[in-house]
């Protein structure tokens, strides 16, 4: 069964979500498959992609120079976002595997890291834009295709999950205020982590 | 069976001024987004000028638009939870004409240039005192009306209600004491360092009990109701409502980090504002599991729709707040675009959405007739979100910037920028929050035609008061 | 009684309420403000301490009218990068003649605490009237009327140094009585730059962190 998630399935869940959700509502992975076939591979683009703009051009947060770090400590910064992420994408599914059960939808876990891993693709993809390490150019490729990945979201619960829509949207909507939670934390460990003098130095 | 009726005009009136002053108020805060990227469409007047319209922005949402949707949705259920009419409703309509007057007038004074300057009190002394005492009036109406009820046990609604009438008229009286110079101008009776500890206990706590307490009766009332569901579970809220009044009253401090106030007063505000957490996320607990046993409601309801999504933006805020109060995180957040992304994460997301979600299951209600489309409800659910959502990225990634680009050094220890390029490279982010209002506000206006639409030509439907189950009955 | 029939008892009766909500919510505010109040180091002037004169107080009250409270923060924290950006951090027995406080909330512009002596009353005359012919990128508004307003009529200023008077701040007889002739021929604009030209030039210690 779960042969029927492969590249071209990730491909198509691209530009043909529905047919993909519908694909996989069918199917029953197992998460280290997913993980490790498909999850890890689109989980290492954007560290990829970080380290490779920000040592050759600098990030650039907003005003004229650029923050330049030493090799190391951007190493450490990226090695950092992969496991970030890498966490982000287990405990969503988890967590989205134990809402699950209070919105009356049940599956395996393998089946949740697979949707989650599908929403998160145009993401993980669009972190392209990390190659030129600007904030703005990054925020303004971001929104717009965070709003097409929250559009999955909504759209995949309930197929995947083979919940009425009304249920799933509630599941949903709880998914979208553990993400903001956890992309807030995010925000607020690196401002702790940076004070307390990780990455470009500060005058505190 | 009684043959008394409830009194919903008041309601129902209070309901049109809220959404009067939200799109007066959503529009100023548009305007003035606006001057931040276009800083000449002041046009030279005074009264156009930033300075005077951001309290004007400020004070019409909370005051204009928070207060009177507090105000109908407290008139409205407490009738309904205690199963008798208004006390005094001459008072509350005295209560409804005194506060929009209030407003109205407040708003022109602060737009002369007539301010204290301390937030969300920013109203001088003749319109404190007004305030002082319609809100008064306001608690002689509510609990009056508590006092009169058929049923035994009070409502958990009418506990949160009660708190922010309470706790707002003793902030309100002792950061407002002051020696009146004129008219228009007063000097507070606190000086320097004291006077911020009062002024944030007192600005914190307006949230914490205004724009938090008041709107979490909305919810306990509204919710239930909705969902035709109790509420999930009662032992947690009773735990919940106590902790959150004992515990929110410490947190004010946590504006004042690394200021000129004693540490200790920084220290506890910081451990507070981390407990209370806590009773925050119990009251949204309580409420997504109430609603999750009801999703089968959200098919023909767009209202609940706005309910369920205020729950996820009041778990964001909740969390955000107490993170910011994190001393090493507030060094980078303080003073930055990041705070009034996390009060918008709080208003558009929390505050908002809760009463749009209200407002569109209580018209209805109140004039007997079906919502005038679902179609438009749910176009501007789509607005909402996507509203929000814009506002808080670019806020996120405007005040981390400008957290960071401040406090730079380079390795010989030198400021790394300068403070005029830091500023100028914000205005795309100032772009994109225009943007976010701008599409936050239209769906503010489509509601308005909504629900113009729904109420037109209608009274308030007149509803008898329920006959009381003997089971909870006064004896 | 367990707790929920204490509470069966507190849900029942308003009064309990309205008593139970009144005691739980002030024990905080108590237990902050009544120290801060009483504290003698945040409310006693000392060498740092600046009683605004006659102009200074105009022109402070006109940065209040105009919102300048609302972008400039008056605070420079003990931080390394602000000391260095502003100047010596802020210390409470500066403030101890401010009502209010205008210490912000927000930094929509530079901190303002150690302002005074940085700039030339020309330069803040120019800035005031167009900021962008003296920093292109501003995003800070105009004030024009300032420089046509005459300072006499912000305010009854003798009516404000009584009531300050009241408040404990040590004007004499002659400051009150000479109130009206130090503003006399000033414009608006003149005053608030002779609040400028003061902030943050009382303090009298190092200029180290």
């Amino acid at each position: 069964m779960s042969s029927t998630i492969n590249l071209s399935f990730l491909l198509k869940s691209l530009y043909q979500p529905v047919e993909a959700f519908e694909a996989l509502a069918k199917a029953d992975p197992s998460p280290g498959r997913v993980f490790f076939r498909y999850s890890l591979w689109l989980l290492a683009l954007p560290p990829l992609f970080a380290l490779i703009g920000a040592a050759n051009f600098g990030w650039r947060i907003g005003a004229e120079d650029p923050l330049m770090m030493e090799t190391n400590s951007l190493l450490v910064v990226s090695v950092g976002y992969f496991i970030v992420l890498s966490f982000g994408l287990f405990s969503t599914a988890i967590i989205s595997r134990w809402m699950a059960a209070t919105y009356g939808a049940s599956a395996s876990l393998g089946k949740h890291v697979a949707l989650i891993t599908i929403v998160g693709a145009p993401l993980a993809i669009a972190s392209i834009a990390h190659l030129f390490p600007d904030v703005l150019v990054n925020v303004l490729v971001m929104i717009p295709t965070m709003i097409w990945s929250m559009y999955l979201l909504y759209k995949g619960i309930p197929i995947v999950l083979d919940t009425p829509p009304e249920r799933g949207m509630l599941m949903a909507s709880s998914l979208v205020g553990w993400l903001l939670v956890a992309a807030v934390s995010l925000l607020g460990i690196s401002m702790g982590l940076w004070t307390m003098g990780l990455g470009p130095s500060l005058g505190v | 069976m009684s043959d008394q009726t409830y009194h919903d005009n008041i309601a129902l009136r209070l309901i049109q001024f809220a959404v009067i002053w939200a799109i007066a108020a959503m529009a100023a805060g548009v305007y003035i987004a606006a001057e931040l990227v276009w800083p000449t469409i002041d046009f030279g007047q005074f009264w156009l000028s930033f300075g005077r319209l951001r309290p004007l922005h400020t004070n019409g949402i909370i005051f204009g638009f928070g207060v009177s949707a507090l105000m109908a949705t407290a008139f409205y259920s407490v009738q309904r939870t205690c199963h008798t009419p208004l006390f005094m409703p001459k008072l509350a309509w005295f209560c409804c004409y005194a506060w929009q007057l209030i407003v109205l007038t407040g708003g022109l004074s602060l737009l002369a240039g007539l301010t204290t300057s301390k937030e969300y009190a920013e109203l001088e002394w003749p319109w404190d005192i007004a305030i002082a005492l319609v809100w008064v009036c306001f608690g002689i109406v509510f609990f009056g009306t508590i006092a009169q009820r058929k049923i035994k046990p009070i409502y958990i609604s009418n506990w949160f209600y009660g708190a922010l009438i309470i706790v707002i008229a003793m902030l309100h009286i002792i950061n407002n004491l002051a020696i009146p110079v004129t008219i228009g101008k007063s000097y507070s009776l606190y000086a320097g360092a004291q006077d911020a500890v009062v002024q944030w206990w007192y600005g914190h706590n307006a949230v914490g009990f205004l724009l938090t307490g008041g709107f979490l009766g909305m919810l306990y009332y509204f919710l239930p109701k909705h969902a035709e569901r109790p509420i999930w579970s009662y032992r947690l809220s009773v735990v919940a409502f106590w902790a959150f009044v004992y515990s929110y009253i410490w947190a004010g401090p946590h504006h004042l980090h690394y200021n000129s106030v004693p540490e200790w007063v920084q220290t506890l505000g910081m451990g507070m504002s981390i407990i209370l957490l806590a009773p925050s996320w119990a009251t949204m607990i309580n409420g997504i599991m109430t609603v999750s046993t009801a999703w089968e409601k959200l098919r023909s309801d767009p209202a609940l729709k706005f309910i369920v999504l205020s729950l996820a933006f009041y778990g964001l805020a909740t969390f955000e707040g107490p993170m910011m109060a994190i001393r090493s995180v507030n060094i980078v957040s303080h003073f930055t675009d990041w705070t009034i992304g996390h009060v918008h994460s709080g208003a558009l997301g929390w505050n908002a959405m809760i009463t749009y979600g209200t407002f569109y299951f209580m018209v209805p209600k109140l004039v007997g007739r079906e919502l005038y489309s679902k179609k438009l409800a749910n176009v501007h659910f789509a607005l909402a979100l996507a509203g929000t959502m814009l506002y808080i990225i670019a806020m996120w990634a405007a005040g981390v910037s400008q957290g960071l680009l401040w406090l730079s050094v380079d390795q010989l220890g030198e400021l790394s920028f300068s403070f005029k390029d830091i500023m100028a490279s914000m205005t795309p982010y100032y772009l994109l929050r225009l943007v976010a209002g701008l599409i936050f506000l239209a769906g503010t206006i489509l509601m308005a035609y909504n629900l113009f639409m729904t109420m037109k030509g209608k009274e308030a439907a007149r509803v008898t008061v329920p006959a009381v189950n003997p089971a909870y009955g006064m004896n | 009684m367990d707790g929920l029939s204490l509470h069966k008892k507190i849900e029942e009766n308003t009064g309990l309420l309205i008593f139970g909500i009144l005691f739980v919510s002030a024990i905080g505010g108590l237990v902050q403000l009544l120290p801060v109040l009483n504290q003698d180091s945040l409310d006693t002037a000392t060498v740092n301490s600046h009683l605004y004169s006659a102009v200074e107080l105009t022109g402070r009250d006109i940065y209040i009218r105009e919102g300048c409270h609302v972008c400039h923060s008056q605070q420079v924290r003990p931080l390394i990068a602000e000391v260095e950006r502003y100047g010596p951090y802020s210390r409470a027995d500066e403030f101890v003649y401010d009502r209010p406080f205008l210490w912000g909330s927000k930094r929509t512009g530079p901190d303002l605490h150690r302002l005074g002596g940085k700039f030339s009353d020309d330069w803040h005359r120019i800035h005031l009237l167009n900021p962008r012919s003296v920093v292109p990128n501003s995003i800070m508004p105009a004030y024009p009327w300032l420089a046509e307003r005459e300072a006499s009529e912000t305010g009854n200023i003798t009516a404000k140094l009584s009531a300050l008077t009241v408040l404990g701040h040590p004007y004499t007889e002659e400051d009150i009585a000479g109130a009206d002739a130090a503003l006399e021929g000033m414009t608006e604009m003149d005053a608030l730059i002779a609040y400028l030209q003061m902030l943050g030039t009382s303090y009298q210690g190092e200029s180290e962190l």
